[in-house]
Formats: structure tokens, sequence, C-alpha cells
């Protein structure tokens, strides 16, 4: 079967369009349409990864990790991302949620479309190494992006109650006592996923040093601009725990909202940058043999390209 | 079949009318059993509530239920009342318009609060009552199982038990339930003692708050109504470290100027709440909290004026839904009287049938005493053609009927069947 990104692209932004409707008209057939739609689209979203895990797995001159490119990267965040939304769809059916929560995935979606189909780390040596760094940033990239969605909410909503105005049709939200329980989680979450991703980016790094294989250099766009967004979010989690205030409320949701802004600096160097870390980068120096496969790797080819 | 409403609302009869014709539940019960025992082919269901006291009867003909005047009298005797003094305070319906009330009844649009959602349970306890004791029937069974299929087609299709229009209901739902996710570890402090305060209380009560606090000026009050509510008082120079503790403040005093000042707020109040959200109703008037309290971080301050705001433009987009509801209702009722009808006719369809069959027994036995070889198969090919013929013939009529029972009473159409047909009771 032939399932491409505009499959699923185009069942989450039916999905989105009803939950818009929402605001203007009631329905009783659009939560079940709606929820039909997200699955449909998860079918088809899980199918393209498995597709694309599978054939990568199954790569004779080079055993790279499934799913271990920007491009997949980001998909596999959106998937999470549309799962999440599915379960608050089926378990807060009149809260408009998917208008925030598609939005992300979508956009996950499309920057997906201009980052690198090339593995970040590709040598055998570091596949365990490769698939920890990843899982973690990944999950960090996704409780990130949920805090983001709830503090977002979380800002809206209580601009709307100190305005004094109630629950809008079709727009109802979460109430603030557990946007605040999720903005908080989210904090706590992504600053351990990122810490255990970027630290483990680090050993997978030393390890092909060590080894002599080609590693990404330390000054590389990517790498530093993750750890400026593990720096930020461990000060971001110091700042919510040992500071009272701000463990509640809108300064919760600013911090989450900042931690956003770090993220798409991060994704905006993955996806746009001149990086060796399966940016644009990478490709040019595919086409040349060089950087992130080692020499070994790419003798190993039939076409000797390095076998991406 | 015959279906008869005795009663009086709020629309009708003054509280002191209604208070007198109430019902508890036991008194629900006995007024049943008599019912039964007076009149023991009548189905019937009692309907009290503090807005209203119904008491519906159905039978299959008028001469099994009693008469309107024997309902009047029957609810007067019960009460001890001479019947004369509560005549003109009652009204009277049958049939479609007894359907017809009880739906909207059940779907809350004849309420004093219009769309609260208390009413369905009311009337599905009246008829659970009434069940119990034995005092429903085929015709109740239907009545009101459709009046709560209605009451459920109104909520859901329009906005209109959503839309709440008293300050204490719109205050917890439309306001506190959107900040808070629960209430039951929440702290409520209760300043004053206003009656709408209590009102309130009653709502998160429902809501399953716990941790009560009352503060008053005067202390015997507060621990009046700390008692009451299950929850402690404390003394009136608590105020301050009770609204750091708090979640959720009602304030009622009659105090001429603000008692939550806000240099008592920045002093005392929130450099130990931790920007935490503080939910508070001043429903004083003059305000007990002065508005710029409301400005400070994590506070929601809702004053009467802005709940009195939200409630009108609850009631505005509500007005707005009425005619799509009362169009749920007048469809619901025109259907369920057309089946009602239609059911009706089932006896004469019967006849008919049951009229023609004998001569086609006959006409079929004539014809294979001449045809002796026929095999089965082909008599009962011949059976089902003559099966066929007969409800070809009898489509028609029988159409013209359904579509009369859709139209109205179809008597008329029934009586000529009978006549042309010559059909016998």
């Amino acid at each position: 079967m032939n399932v491409t990104v505009v499959c699923f692209a185009a069942s989450y932004v039916v999905s989105l369009a009803l939950e818009v409707s929402r605001v203007f008209f009631r329905s009783k057939v659009r939560g079940v349409v709606m929820v039909g739609f997200t699955v449909a689209g998860l079918i088809a979203h899980t199918w393209f990864l498995s597709d694309r895990a599978i054939h990568s797995a199954g790569s004779p001159q080079l055993s790279v990790s499934p799913l271990s490119s920007p491009f997949d990267w980001l998909l596999l965040a959106a998937w999470i991302l549309a799962i999440t939304y599915l379960y608050f769809a089926y378990y807060y059916r009149k809260e408009a949620i998917g208008i925030f929560i598609l939005p992300v995935v979508l956009s996950l979606i499309g920057a997906a479309q201009f980052a690198s189909r090339e593995p970040f780390a590709p040598q055998p040596a570091s596949r365990v190494w490769g698939q920890i760094h990843g899982i973690f940033l990944v999950l960090g990239t996704v409780s990130l992006l949920v805090g983001f969605v709830s503090g977002t909410m979380y800002l809206i909503h209580a601009r709307r109650l100190k305005h004094k105005l109630p629950p809008m049709r079709g727009f109802r939200l979460l109430n603030l006592e557990r946007l605040d329980a999720i903005n908080h989680r989210s904090i706590v979450l992504s600053c351990i996923f990122m810490a255990l991703g970027v630290i483990s980016g680090v050993v997978l790094n030393l390890i092909l040093s060590h080894r002599e294989l080609s590693q990404i250099p330390w000054n590389d766009p990517v790498v530093y601009s993750s750890g400026l967004l593990l720096i930020w979010v461990v000060s971001a989690t110091l700042f919510n725990a040992l500071y009272k205030p701000a463990r509640h409320g809108r300064k919760v949701a600013y911090l989450t909202i900042a931690s956003f802004v770090f993220l798409a600096i991060t994704l905006a160097a993955l996806v746009l940058a001149e990086t060796q870390h399966g940016g644009r980068n990478s490709e040019n120096s595919d086409n040349t043999g060089a950087s992130l496969v080692s020499p070994s790797l790419v003798a190993h080819r039939p076409d000797g390209r390095g076998g991406r | 079949m015959k279906l008869q409403l005795v009663g009086c609302s709020h629309h009708t009869s003054a509280i002191e009318v209604r208070e007198r014709l109430a019902f508890s539940s036991d008194e629900v019960c006995t007024a049943l059993d008599r019912i039964r025992n007076r009149y023991p082919d009548s189905e019937a269901v009692l309907l009290s509530t503090c807005n209203r006291v119904e008491l519906y009867t159905a039978g299959e003909s008028s001469d099994l239920i009693p008469s309107s005047d024997e309902a009047v009298r029957f609810l007067a005797e019960f009460h001890g009342l001479q019947p004369d003094t509560i005549h003109a305070d009652l009204f009277r319906m049958s049939d479609e318009e007894v359907l017809r009330h009880l739906f909207r009844v059940s779907a809350s649009l004849d309420s004093m609060v219009v769309g609260e959602p208390q009413i369905l349970s009311q009337v599905k306890q009246a008829y659970q009552h009434a069940t119990a004791q034995d005092s429903t029937g085929p015709i109740t069974h239907s009545i009101f199982q459709a009046a709560v299929t209605v009451a459920r087609r109104v909520a859901n299709e329009t906005t209109i038990n959503q839309r709440r229009v008293s300050i204490p209901s719109l205050a917890v739902a439309d306001f506190a339930k959107q900040i808070f996710e629960q209430f039951d570890d929440k702290h409520i402090l209760l300043i004053g003692a206003g009656e709408m305060a209590e009102e309130t209380l009653l709502f998160l009560k429902d809501e399953g708050a716990t941790n009560v606090t009352v503060i008053n000026r005067n202390p015997q009050r507060a621990t009046e109504l700390a008692t009451k509510w299950g929850g402690r008082a404390r003394p009136w120079e608590d105020l301050a470290p009770a609204l750091v503790e708090a979640d959720l403040v009602i304030s009622t005093t009659g105090a001429g100027e603000p008692v939550v000042t806000l240099d008592l707020y920045k002093r005392e109040i929130e450099p130990d709440r931790n920007q935490q959200s503080l939910f508070v109703l001043d429903l004083a008037v003059p305000r007990d909290v002065e508005p710029a309290v409301g400005d400070r971080l994590g506070v929601y301050l809702y004053s009467i004026d802005d709940l009195r705001a939200a409630c009108e433009r609850n009631r505005l987009a509500r007005d707005a839904e009425m005619p799509a509801a009362i169009k749920i209702v007048d469809e619901e009722t025109d259907r369920f009287m057309a089946e009602l009808r239609h059911r009706a006719t089932g006896p004469i369809i019967q006849r008919l049938r049951s009229g023609w069959t004998k001569p086609k027994e006959e006409e079929l036995e004539r014809l294979f005493n001449k045809l002796p070889d026929l095999d089965d198969r082909s008599r009962e090919e011949v059976r089902r053609s003559f099966d066929r013929m007969i409800n070809k013939l009898l489509h028609p009529p029988l159409e013209s009927l359904r579509d009369e029972a859709r139209q109205g009473s179809p008597q008329g159409l029934l009586d000529a069947l009978k006549r042309l047909f010559q059909l016998r009771d």
C-alpha cells in the first residue's frame, strides 16, 4: 500500500477543520467523524513510519537504527502528539483541545518535509546509544510541545476568566487546575527526557570519537542549540521547584511557552541550519561520502555513496 | 384511550397554594394507593415538586378514570381542604394537551428557571414511585418513557440546559468549575451569612466540597452556619489567615465598606499565597472586596453585577434557543399522537384481515377439491398467491388509515371501514 505523508496530514487537517467548526455550529455526529478521521490519520501515519522503519532496518549494507533521521524524528513526535490528541478527544469531548494540538501536529509534519532523511548516526557501533538519544529527545520534544499547548490554553482561559467571560459555545477549555498540572508535569518530564537525551548524545559522540569514527562537532548548531535548550529546561525546572510562586498559574505557563521558543530554535537549527547532525549539511557531506559515515562503511557500499 | 391532568404550577398558583397541595414521598404513595382503590382500572402518576403538583391519570376510556372534578376533589380531600378553595388555582388538560405539557415539563421548558436539570429526575422519580405502587400501566409507561426521550433530545440538540440563569448555579458551573478540577480538596471560606451564599454553598456541596470555614462578625451566627454546613467557625480577626488558606471565597456581609481591601490583600494575604488561584464571589451590595484585588495575579473576582450580567447573557441566549426546543416538543408530541392513533386502529385492521381470511380459506378449499392432482408445493404456491392478493387489496385502505392517523383522529375513516366491510364489534 502506498501511504504518503499527504494521506495522514489530510486526515489531521479534516479533524482540525471539524474542531474549528465547533465554534460555529452544533452537530451530533461531529465527535465521531472527528475521532474517525484522526484514527484513520493515525493508522496511515503508523503505516508510513512502520514502512520506513522496516526499510531502514532491512538495509543490508548499513545497519542503521530505524526512524533515525530528522524527518522520521519529527514525524514520530507528531505521531505521539496525535495519539495524545486522540486521548483528549475521547476523554474530554466537550473541550476544544484539538484546536491547539492539531496545528502543532501539522507543523511538525510540515517541518519534516524540510528536514533531512539521512540518519543521525549510522554507525553500528553507536546504534544502542543512538536509539536512546533519539527516543529521549523525541519524548522531551513531545513533553515540551504538550506543555506549550497547555500553557497557551492556560493563558487564554485565565484571560477569559479575568474578564468574567463564561465558557464559549464550542470553545470550552480544560479547567485551570488541570492545565496547571499538565504544565507542571510537562516541565519536569521534559527536563528529565531532555537531560537523558542530551547526555546519551554526548556519550554517543565520545564513543565515536574513542573509536576514531566520524563524530558530530561539538560546535554544530544542533548540538549547541540542544545544549542551550537543556540548560533552559533545567533552569526552568529548578525555578519551578525552588520558587514557590512559579509552581502555579501563569508563571508555569510562561515557562512552558519560553521552553517552546528554545525548542523551536533547536528544531530550526535541525531543519534549516548547516549541520552535520542529520541536517542539510549532512546531505551535502553524504554526496561527498564524508563526515557522518565512516570511510569503512562507505567502502562497503556497492555505489560507494554511504548507503542511505 | 383517555389521558387527563389536573394540577397547579408556579404559572397558575401562588406558593401558598402549592405548599398546601404539595405531597411528601410517603404521601405520594398513600395518594396513589387511594386512587387505585377508588379507580382500579385507572393509571396514575403524581408529580410533586416545589413548583408544581400534577396528577396524571390515564385509562382505556374516560369512564375508567376520575373526571377532572373528581380529581380536584381528591386533591382537596387528601389535604383536608374544601374543593372550592383550590378550584380556581388548578388547571385541567386532556389527551394531546397533557402529552405536550408533560414533554415541556420534562424538558425543563415549563420550569421557573428554564433549563434547570432537576426537573427531569423529579419526573423520573414520580414515575418510579407510581410504578412501585403498581399505579402505572401501558399508557403511562409509554408517555413517561417518551417524556424522558424528549428531554434528552432537547438537552442534546439545544443548549437550553447549559445556560444557567441563577447566580449561584452560574457562579459554580460557569466559573468555579472552570478554575478548579475538584472541590473535595478545596478550602471554602464563607464571609458573612447571606442567603445567596448558602445557595451557592449548596451547589458546591453537590460538587463534593467538604472543607468549609465560616467567618462572621457575630461568632454565634458563624458557629450556627458552620454546624449547619459541617464546617468550622473562625473569629473575624482571622480573616486574613483564612483568606491565605482559602481557594474559594463567598462573601456576603452587610458591611458598608470593603472588608478585603487591596492594601490588606497585598500586605497580609498575597505574600503567603504564592499566587495560587483564588476564586472570589463577592455577592454583597455594597461590595465586600475592593475591585482592584481582582487585578492581582491568580485572583478571579466576580461581583454580583458581573454574575448578573453573565446570567442576562445566558437568558438571552437561552431565549433564542427556545423556539428550537419547542419545535422538538411539538414534533415528538405529533409523532407520539400519530403512533397512538395508529395503534388504536389495530383492532379494526385485525377484524378486517380476519374477515377476509375466512372467504380465502373457503375458496382455497373449493379450488383444491377441484384440482386434486396438485402436489403440496403447488398448493403452497396457490396459498401464497391468495395471501399476496389479500395484502395488495388491503394495502390502499390501510395506507389511507395510516395517513389519516398522522393528520388527526381517524374515527371517520374507521366508521366508514366498519360500514363498508360490515365489521361488527
